[in-house]
């Protein structure tokens, strides 16, 4: 047999990893294992592995997304007031949001590309300004069509399933197959990877590092929408703050799946793992009925334990 | 010999499997120089690391004259704080206290001007930062650190490699009066004729052992012990330019730090460009190349003007570079062979965006036995090969984009003997089927014996041009010095 490459022995981690929860969790709480109980697991990992697609795509440039949270809120509630709960408006308030998601991705890659600006700090006040925007323009969720719903569409789409598959899961395994091959076959993939291995020799090599930059933060502005309006189609209606949690997972399921933080290595279909390794974790913790306090320190040791084993095989 | 200050002896180091050293022994005396020649890969930096402590040999022993010897190591890879000054990288550790005991920041350039000064250093500013002064200019503030550290056995790997001819006197001075001193100094390098010049013993490395040490020896013998095989010539035979049409033409061309520049280049020859380290060629290489473009002037690709803002642009217009430094402008050292050789056409090698992965293998598969690249697979990660064969692939990578026109950029530089070869063979078998060459060396020996005719730099601007007749090493090296002997180096920003 031939021997695995670090990146391939990492994606096989995080899959562990996620079996490995599933099992503690059929132990500590008899049925977790059950087919609908998988499903919306993997449901909600879904909106995890969406968001982590965009993410993934700019931590191999080297770079990372922080304006993730309020692009996704700003996506829910673009979404809910331009379509006010009804399927006609519904394709228009798709693209608006997205559209908006990928406008945000352009400016942070702007920013990023040709202003220099370091992403940490460029995110983070688009962050800050996308936040300000959708509460300023929403005036703070105090009119009244901003209680409305998701149209059905998006909520079937969210709730739904086709052969016995939720439609999310369709969706997200559409995904997975794109970013994959888009990485693992296409000239975009080996630009992306050969700008986050060695940005000047790459411009050297006649790839136009800036274009690239750009391209890729946009694509994670698009995809951090796109999981915005999954969740509000899940969740029904828009509250503020329910990108929240999702800065933190996003970057974690990333690095859990094997990309390197620096940029340059790693696959989609570790992220996806290890979105799923972070969603049970999280539902195995509530299934063991701790307190919340204790959760979010076994949540946190978790995570450290599995980038420990990480940095250790770097060594090697 | 009297008892050596130094000696290693039956030394073996392996690094996780390859054997880097086997029994190798030598003994440096006090008051003498001491030469390690062999190609990359034959154990002369391991061993200068054994003796200097900075590892532990598996096998064997370090004997030193006496227990508290002070041993002084210039090592291959530069040291240096890149964002402290000169003087602050100079008395690391040892700074100046002032008052309270708090570091005199004040007095610092001036300590720090003085010593240099003492080591006839005089041209390099001690409040200058690390990062902004030039490659050469760094090496010779490492040599002098080590030097003021009074060392008893001073230990040099490749330490001339990123100097020039007046530098390399300066150095040479240096060890000649430490060696008068009573210094041992062992020394490697892959220049023939600095070895021979200062050297009072010769070490041969072959494979991780010593195969013989000599007082004098010839270059065609020690080449014949370092490969085992004799190697004729080191360069290939000299053959006549076709006369083939101008490719590319600059004129008026300035760049960053130049001087507006006028220059032709044939299909089918190679220009050799000299001159000191600093003079504006690498403006003159990265401007042709679009990195950045030039700021004024023409460029013209078979009598067509030609725009090249970016490298694209360039290699558009059917323009490689290969860059000195392959590990940090050229390759990918964790992607594999096949990645690097492929990223300038995966245009021509995909459709709607979407590899050929079948075209791309065999592609790959004809340039790894074109070049006899020396690898396991094509999936092998770049980092993993010698560095001759990693500068084999960068050269290859731009063979593939079908450029007629190759800036080659002082590419055998930190190259072993026989790969050197193998890259002189390539690179004449290249201007013989038509491809226009502009080489680029610090090596005046290489420039005289590979080009058709050299043009010197000096300060940015052309100074002279040297045709076939009148080419030889030392009339480069007087063209690039002319005039320019009594006044301080200056360096392209």
């Amino acid at each position: 047999m031939r021997t695995l490459t670090v990146d391939t022995r990492r994606i096989l981690y995080a899959i562990a990893a996620a079996i490995g929860l599933f099992v503690v969790g059929e132990m500590a709480h008899p049925g977790f294992l059950s087919g609908p109980s998988v499903a919306s697991i993997l449901v909600i990992a879904s909106f995890v592995g969406l968001v982590a697609a965009g993410q993934c795509f700019v931590i191999l440039i080297g770079g990372i997304d922080l304006s993730v949270p309020w692009v996704m809120n700003a996506a829910a509630i673009l979404l809910t007031t331009t379509s006010l709960g009804k399927n006609t408006g519904a394709p228009e308030a798709i693209a608006a949001a997205l559209g908006m998601g990928v406008a945000v991705g352009v400016a942070n890659g702007i920013g990023i590309a040709l202003f220099g600006i370091p992403a940490v700090v460029m995110t983070l006040a688009a962050n800050g300004i996308v936040e300000g925007l959708t509460l300023g323009l929403s005036g703070g969720f105090t009119c009244s069509s901003c209680s409305s719903y998701a149209p059905p569409l998006i909520q079937t789409l969210a709730h739904g399933s086709l052969l016995g598959i939720p439609d999310a899961l369709w969706l997200w395994a559409f995904v997975t197959a794109l970013v994959s091959g888009a990485l693992a076959v296409t000239r975009f993939g080996r630009a992306t990877y050969a700008l986050g291995t060695n940005p000047l020799a790459a411009t050297l090599a006649g790839i136009d590092a800036r274009r690239m930059t750009i391209l890729l933060y946009a694509l994670c502005g698009g995809f951090a929408a796109l999981g915005g309006i999954m969740l509000v189609g899940f969740g029904g209606q828009a509250s503020l703050g329910l990108g929240d949690p999702y800065l933190f997972t996003s970057i974690a399921a990333v690095v859990i799946g094997g990309v390197n933080i620096l940029g340059g290595r790693g696959n989609y279909l570790g992220v996806a793992a290890g979105a799923v390794s972070l969603t049970v974790l999280v539902s195995v913790l509530l299934a063991l009925s701790m307190p919340d306090y204790v959760r979010s320190i076994a949540y946190g040791v978790v995570i450290l334990a599995l980038l420990l084993a990480y940095g250790r095989e770097n060594e090697r | 010999m009297t008892a050596p200050a130094i000696a290693a002896r039956g030394v073996s180091k392996s690094f996780g499997g390859v054997k880097a050293l086997t029994g190798a022994s030598i003994a440096v005396a006090r008051g003498s120089v001491h030469a390690l020649v062999g190609e990359n890969g034959a154990g002369k930096s391991t061993l200068i690391k054994i003796l200097g402590g900075r590892i532990a040999a598996d096998e064997g022993s370090v004997e030193t004259a006496g227990p508290s010897l002070r041993i002084g190591t210039v090592f291959q890879e530069l040291t240096l704080l890149p964002y402290m000054t000169v003087a602050e990288n100079l008395l690391l550790g040892r700074e100046p206290r002032g008052r309270l005991g708090l570091i005199d920041r004040a007095a610092m350039p001036r300590l720090a001007e003085a010593e240099l000064a003492g080591l006839g250093i005089t041209h390099i500013d001690p409040r200058a930062l690390a990062a902004d002064i030039s490659l050469a200019e760094r090496q010779i503030i490492e040599i002098a650190r080590v030097i003021m550290a009074r060392p008893q056995v001073l230990l040099l790997d490749e330490a001339t490699s990123a100097l020039v001819e007046r530098e390399v006197a300066w150095l040479f001075g240096q060890i000649r009066a430490l060696r008068d001193a009573g210094v041992a100094i062992v020394f490697t390098s892959h220049r023939w004729g600095e070895i021979t010049s200062i050297a009072d013993e010769i070490t041969i490395f072959r494979n991780g052992s010593d195969v013989g040490t000599f007082t004098t020896i010839g270059e065609d013998e020690a080449i014949t012990l370092m490969t085992g095989q004799a190697l004729e010539t080191i360069f290939p035979a000299r053959f006549a330019p076709s006369s083939g049409p101008v490719l590319l033409s600059l004129r008026g061309a300035r760049a960053e730090g130049t001087a507006p520049l006028d220059l032709d280049l044939r299909a089918g020859e190679i220009l050799g460009i000299g001159g000191l380290a600093g003079h504006g060629h690498r403006a003159l290489f990265f401007g042709l190349f679009g990195a950045p473009g030039f700021r004024e002037g023409r460029i013209e690709r078979e009598g067509r003007p030609v725009r090249i803002t970016a490298p694209w642009d360039a290699i558009r217009a059917g323009i490689a570079l290969v860059p000195e430094d392959r590990k940090s402008e050229g390759l990918f050292l964790p992607l594999s062979v096949r990645d690097n050789f492929t990223l300038p056409i995966l245009r021509q090698l995909s459709r709607f965006g979407i590899l050929r992965l079948g075209a791309e293998h065999a592609t790959v598969a004809e340039s790894i036995r074109r070049l006899a690249v020396r690898t396991p697979s094509a999936q092998q990660p770049v980092g993993a090969l010698s560095g001759g064969n990693q500068q084999k692939v960068l050269l290859g990578r731009w063979l593939l984009t079908r450029s007629r026109i190759l800036l080659l950029y002082d590419v055998t530089r930190g190259v072993d003997v026989a790969t050197k070869h193998e890259i002189y063979e390539l690179i004449a078998g290249l201007a013989r089927e038509g491809y226009a060459i502009l080489f680029y060396s610090s090596d005046a020996e290489e420039l005289a014996h590979l080009c058709h005719r050299v043009k010197v730099m000096r300060r940015g601007a052309f100074v002279a041009e040297l045709p076939a007749d009148a080419l030889s090493a030392e009339a480069i090296v007087a063209a690039a010095m002319r005039e320019s002997g009594q006044t301080e180096t200056p360096h392209a920003a």
